[in-house]
């Protein structure tokens, strides 16, 4: 298979993105809250998945990889929403569009939307991808060019910052 | 080794991430159309932009290369082996040329 998608076989490489759409597209509406957005940047991710195909070294998993160029989109679309919203102001508008909060972006907030408003966009990052995607440490780090150790004291923080907001343990018994 | 060891929060918070699988409904289709049209775009970009060039350049190329025959006629006859009779077949090698380079684009095209 990886040998026909490097031969540039499109047929091949559509197989994958059906094998792998569901988990990228679902990793990405976790960090943005927003399915259009996370279905636009999936499309992106498997483009530039596409074209930077020969990079794949074959060593880890292929998913990993995948999350790692679906994380890279996500950052750099951030950055370019973050690069707009600070040109409209300096215009003298208000990109409130571009500026909301992970909580804001949608009608109807659940319970997992509320869970992951509490961390980071790293933090939600690296927890999905541990617990939502079964990535291991090491794939993480891979994935988000951080030391092993960094993604473990991360998915530390972020249990922890859980834990304290939403009481877990008490969830967990009733 | 010891990630693997789970606790119950651990398993808690992944009941909790687990999402149920989106259903691909033409996503994948969709996708592969998209990266089939860029690599159109990018095997059309090369020979088209050959065809554009020489379009353009074709005038202004022919008018040196008689310019330089010209100044050729000056320096005695038995210099260069140049006769004057090629000033009209340049432009008939420019369109050969051009005829070329889209008889390969449309061989590429046949071949997809």
């Amino acid at each position: 298979m990886a040998r026909a998608v490097a031969s540039q076989d499109t047929t091949a490489f559509g197989e994958l993105i059906r094998r792998h759409q569901s988990q990228i597209r679902n990793f990405l509406r976790k960090l943005t809250a927003d399915p259009f957005e996370a279905d636009d940047l999936s499309q992106q991710t498997f483009l530039h998945a596409w074209d930077k195909l020969q990079t794949f070294s074959g060593r880890g998993s292929f998913i990993g990889w995948l999350l790692k160029v679906a994380y890279t989109t996500f950052l750099q679309s951030k950055r370019k929403s973050k690069r707009y919203a600070e040109v409209l102001d300096e215009a003298g508008y208000i990109a409130q569009t571009e500026s909301r909060s992970y909580t804001q972006s949608t009608d109807e907030v659940s319970d997992l939307d509320k869970l992951l408003a509490v961390l980071t966009q790293e933090e939600r990052a690296i927890l999905v991808m541990s617990y939502a995607c079964g990535l291991s440490h090491r794939e993480i780090g891979d994935a988000t060019g951080l030391p092993v150790g960094t993604v473990k004291s991360v998915i530390f923080r972020g249990k922890e910052k859980i834990r304290t907001s939403f009481d877990i343990k008490d969830h967990q018994h009733g | 080794m010891a990630e693997k060891l789970k606790d119950a929060e651990d398993r808690l918070l992944e009941s909790l991430l687990q999402s149920t699988p989106i259903a691909d409904d033409g996503f994948s289709r969709r996708v592969v159309t998209q990266i089939r049209r860029r690599l159109w775009v990018r095997r059309l970009a090369l020979p088209l932009a050959i065809v554009v060039g020489g379009a353009i350049s074709i005038k202004p190329a022919t008018q040196i290369l008689i310019a330089a025959i010209k100044l050729m006629t000056v320096v005695p006859q038995g210099m260069f082996e140049m006769p004057a009779t090629w000033i009209p077949q340049i432009q008939i090698v420019v369109l050969g040329a051009m005829l070329l380079a889209a008889g390969m684009l449309g061989i590429r095209m046949l071949e997809e």
